[in-house]
């Protein structure tokens, strides 16, 4: 009985005193953002990502034990754009830490420089789930990865300015690895240039401008809107006399769906995912996401 | 705060003014016009020297030979680096205005929050896509420039990065205006995407319900304010949500509701309207205003995010049909805990139709049976203390439990010194796999317990015969499945026991149960239908028979507006 008192009251003291290491806490709204605050932040930071890479980033619970995570952040990466909307806010609210409060070096918007796309003329839910700030969907390019990866480096240079330069050459580092990743996708990917593609959302317009793809056929009529059976019958004609060979699925999708329509018109159903693995490097991921789309266009 | 400290404060450099105005010189030179004045420098420099040729051209006119050759062909070099010098003069006045032209852009894109014209990623090479400036071309810039005409540390002035030529081996760009803006020097970057562009959120919420019902009485028969109360169509639910940060310190929120009544007259409720704390120290927030106590789970929500459309009976006829909400202060503390614990305190006046159970004179000054007293707050003592505890455990990436026991103490309008206490344990519990998609699918389970003692009095100038300690109870709980995504699908058990007092018959009193099933379509974010059918049956009691009613609701819910976030 002793012994498992003293053992609570020590596990308590731990819990309630600050830690000791020195270790930026930061926590991530999304996996491809903890990807690069790990890239940046190396062994210096402590890194938590919200959602999950499986999950619809639109879509996450407000889990009561991220506002344990927001409440001893000392960094929140976050996308912006709307596209957190629906769940951060209200976890900002209870987690009460002025250290990632707007305005606050410790809360990046990741799209703060980013000239977003698909920003709509007019706002009308008419047209679905618009994000006024246009698609929020952008780390699926890799240059604009390598500016909010310099952005976090510089939000980790103001916070732990003995380790900035650290950060700094880890952004250069990441810089130089994107430049020459680039060139080894862009040969996989660029004898298709000027090819279609299908997707499920609209996740992809980044990506598809990059590597000079178009894309204008999406499963769902409008953004969040579920496919309808007319509206597939529409895209399974477009896939068919504009010979579109890959349709791209992320994992919280309705495959399903996808196949159907894969399977009406020759074209391959590509697992894609925005997002990287809980220990996948960015570099890793697009390495993968590169040759799968490569793979179904060949 | 002199001009040289502002700019200096702008700039970051050590500003070299002068004392007399004609001596200021510009504190920072930009790099790009800095390179525009040593040209032009250099150009009279030329003039100059190409003058001096031909004064000497004219001087040794009696060696015309050599001289004239050597003079001819150093006229044409100069000629030939004035064209060269022109040439670098033309490329930098493009480069400039190029600047310019995207200055602009970001500026517009700034001002408007619509970005420049952009790629439409339809295949067209990246590559930057500013259509060619049809602002003037700055002519000659001033080479002493009376106050500095460009700021790096406002506007980003990198050259368009796409510009400087890639490298021979480079088959894919590495760098994109068009997608990302240039970085301000040493700051962060420009604002383009992201951040609300309004100091307000601004949303309204209806609620429509069509009726059917074996009862006549249906508002004995639902208990919340908001339920359908009648036969026919009900739009007991029409909703005005605002919130937005106040100023660095607060964060105000408000629901105004508006509710029509069976004769269609339209009634007001500042349902809530608090301000809370952002940034207190140690885990702490405060909120003051009106406000729902946070007390068991359903009770703080609004009811278009509920599951079911009508109340639970125990959370209608112990909290209320408004539920437990009034003017007063609130207290909460994030207990630092390695697992999510909360400690809540709030204090509330408790007064009226939205202090139920507490100081409430009732529908027509009688309450329980009584003529109730209108108490009037006499010390602290009177206030309704609501204090609540809750905790959030994880199990794995799909399952999430939140429990909490609350409590509400406070004095009742039945007697000079009657008192009321509610006690409730509530929990939820959800279960979402991980690659859910647009929310789907998902297993919910909400449960509720509450017991309240409440202490009759002999009403006013003890004009009841008796006083009486109720001991009422009741629980409900629930399960949704949301099997297919935008579908959902439920059931909801409801027991109530009120104690059978042989004194009064005040039908709010009767025990009952109730089942209910409803199946919901989310037709979008912002749109619902909800189709659900209630069994309620009530128990006889002393005055009363008992009765069994099947009711059949139709709801249609939208909202407009800023895009609502949803709490667990």
């Amino acid at each position: 009985m002793k012994i498992r008192s003293i053992i609570l009251i020590a596990a308590l003291a731990a819990a309630l005193l600050p830690s000791a290491q020195a270790k930026l806490n930061v926590v991530a709204t999304l996996p491809d953002y903890a990807a690069l605050a790990r890239e940046i932040g190396g062994d210096k930071v402590d890194v938590t990502s919200l959602a999950k890479p499986t999950e619809d980033p639109h879509f996450v619970d407000a889990r009561p034990s991220f506002v344990v995570k927001l409440r001893t952040a000392d960094v929140l990466i976050e996308g912006g754009a709307e596209l957190e909307v629906g769940w951060l806010p209200p976890l900002l609210q209870n987690a009460r830490n002025e250290k990632i409060e707007a305005g606050k070096p410790g809360r990046v918007v990741a799209s703060q420089g980013i000239r977003l796309m698909d920003v709509p003329a007019t706002l009308s839910r008419a047209a679905g789930d618009v994000h006024a700030s246009g698609n929020p969907h952008f780390m699926v390019d890799p240059i604009i990865a390598k500016a909010v990866a310099q952005h976090i480096a510089q939000a980790f240079a103001t916070l732990d300015p003995a380790n900035a330069a650290g950060f700094q050459a880890n952004s250069a580092k990441f810089e130089t690895e994107i430049n020459a990743k680039l060139q080894e996708w862009g040969r996989e990917l660029l004898p298709f240039k000027g090819q279609q593609l299908a997707a499920y959302h609209d996740s992809w317009v980044y990506f598809a401008h990059r590597f000079g793809f178009a894309l204008e056929t999406f499963l769902e009529p409008k953004p969040g809107i579920p496919p309808s059976p007319s509206h597939l019958a529409d895209v399974i004609g477009k896939i068919k006399t504009d010979h579109i060979k890959a349709i791209l699925v992320e994992p919280f999708q309705n495959r399903k769906i996808a196949e159907k329509v894969a399977s009406s018109t020759g074209a391959h159903v590509v697992d894609a995912g925005q997002f990287p693995g809980p220990a996948e490097s960015y570099t890793a991921h697009i390495d993968q996401l590169v040759a799968a789309v490569a793979a179904a266009l060949k | 705060m002199t001009g040289g400290e502002r700019l200096s404060a702008v700039t970051g450099e050590t500003p070299v003014f002068h004392a007399h105005p004609p001596c200021r010189r510009t504190p920072s030179i930009h790099p790009t016009t800095q390179k525009i004045s040593l040209a032009f420098t250099l150009k009279k420099y030329l003039a100059a020297l190409a003058l001096c040729a031909s004064g000497a051209l004219g001087a040794e006119d009696s060696k015309p030979g050599t001289i004239q050759d050597q003079l001819a062909a150093m006229q044409e070099s100069i000629r030939q680096m004035q064209t060269q010098h022109q040439q670098e003069i033309d490329a930098l006045k493009k480069q400039l205005t190029d600047q310019q032209t995207l200055i602009e852009a970001l500026q517009t894109s700034a001002a408007t929050s619509t970005a420049p014209p952009l790629p439409s990623g339809k295949g067209e090479a990246a590559g930057p896509s500013l259509t060619p400036p049809n602002v003037p071309a700055p002519s000659a810039a001033p080479p002493k420039m009376e106050f500095p005409t460009t700021d790096d540390a406002l506007v980003s002035s990198r050259a368009p990065a796409s510009a400087q030529p890639a490298a021979a081996s480079e088959i894919m760009p590495t760098i994109d205006t068009s997608v990302v803006a240039g970085p301000t020097l040493g700051g962060p970057p420009i604002t383009l995407g992201g951040g609300s562009k309004m100091y307000l959120n601004i949303s309204l919420d209806v609620l429509i319900n069509a009726a059917a019902s074996t009862a006549r009485d249906l508002d004995i028969i639902e208990v919340g304010d908001h339920d359908p109360i009648h036969r026919g169509f009900n739009a007991r639910n029409t909703e005005l949500v605002f919130d937005g940060a106040v100023d660095p310190y607060f964060e105000g929120f408000a629901n105004i509701v508006f509710k029509l009544d069976p004769q269609n007259e339209t009634s007001v409720e500042v349902e809530e309207a608090f301000a809370q704390t952002t940034s207190l120290p140690w885990n702490l927030q405060v909120k003051a205003g009106q406000y729902f106590s946070q007390f068991g789970r359903i009770n703080s929500m609004h009811p278009h995010t509920w599951d079911f459309i009508d109340a639970p009976l125990v959370q209608g006829r112990l909290l209320g049909p408004d539920g437990l909400r009034g003017v007063g202060v609130q207290a909460s503390w994030i207990v630092p805990t390695p697992w999510y614990s909360q400690l809540i305190l709030a204090v509330q006046n408790g007064e009226g139709g939205t202090g139920f159970s507490f100081r409430n004179t009732g529908d027509d000054g009688k309450f329980a049976g009584r003529e109730t007293i209108d108490r009037q707050l006499r010390g602290i003592q009177d206030f309704v203390f609501v204090p609540r505890w809750e905790s959030a455990f994880d199990f794995g990436s799909t399952k999430t439990l939140l429990t909490g026991i609350s409590a509400a103490f406070g004095p009742n309008d039945t007697g000079a010194n009657a008192h009321s206490q509610i006690y409730a344990v509530d929990a939820f519990y959800k279960w979402k796999p991980d690659n859910a998609g647009g929310g789907w699918p998902y297993v919910k389970w909400q449960t509720e317990a509450m017991y309240r003692r409440f202490e009759a009095g002999r009403g006013l100038d003890d004009s009841f015969a008796a006083s009486e300690i109720f001991r009422d109870w009741g629980a409900y709980s629930q399960v949704v499945w949301g099997f297919k995504t935008g579908w959902a699908a439920g059931v909801r058990g409801d027991y109530l026991h009120m104690t059978d007092s042989q004194l009064t018959d005040d039908p709010e009193r009767q025990s009952r149960w109730r089942l209910s099933a409803d199946l919901t379509w989310f037709t979008s974010e912002f749109s619902k239908l909800r189709l659900q059918y209630n069994h309620d049956f009530l128990e006889a009691s002393h005055f009363l028979g008992g009765r069994d009613v099947d009711s059949v609701f139709l709801q249609f819910e939208f909202a407009l507006g800023a895009h609502g976030a949803h709490k667990f």
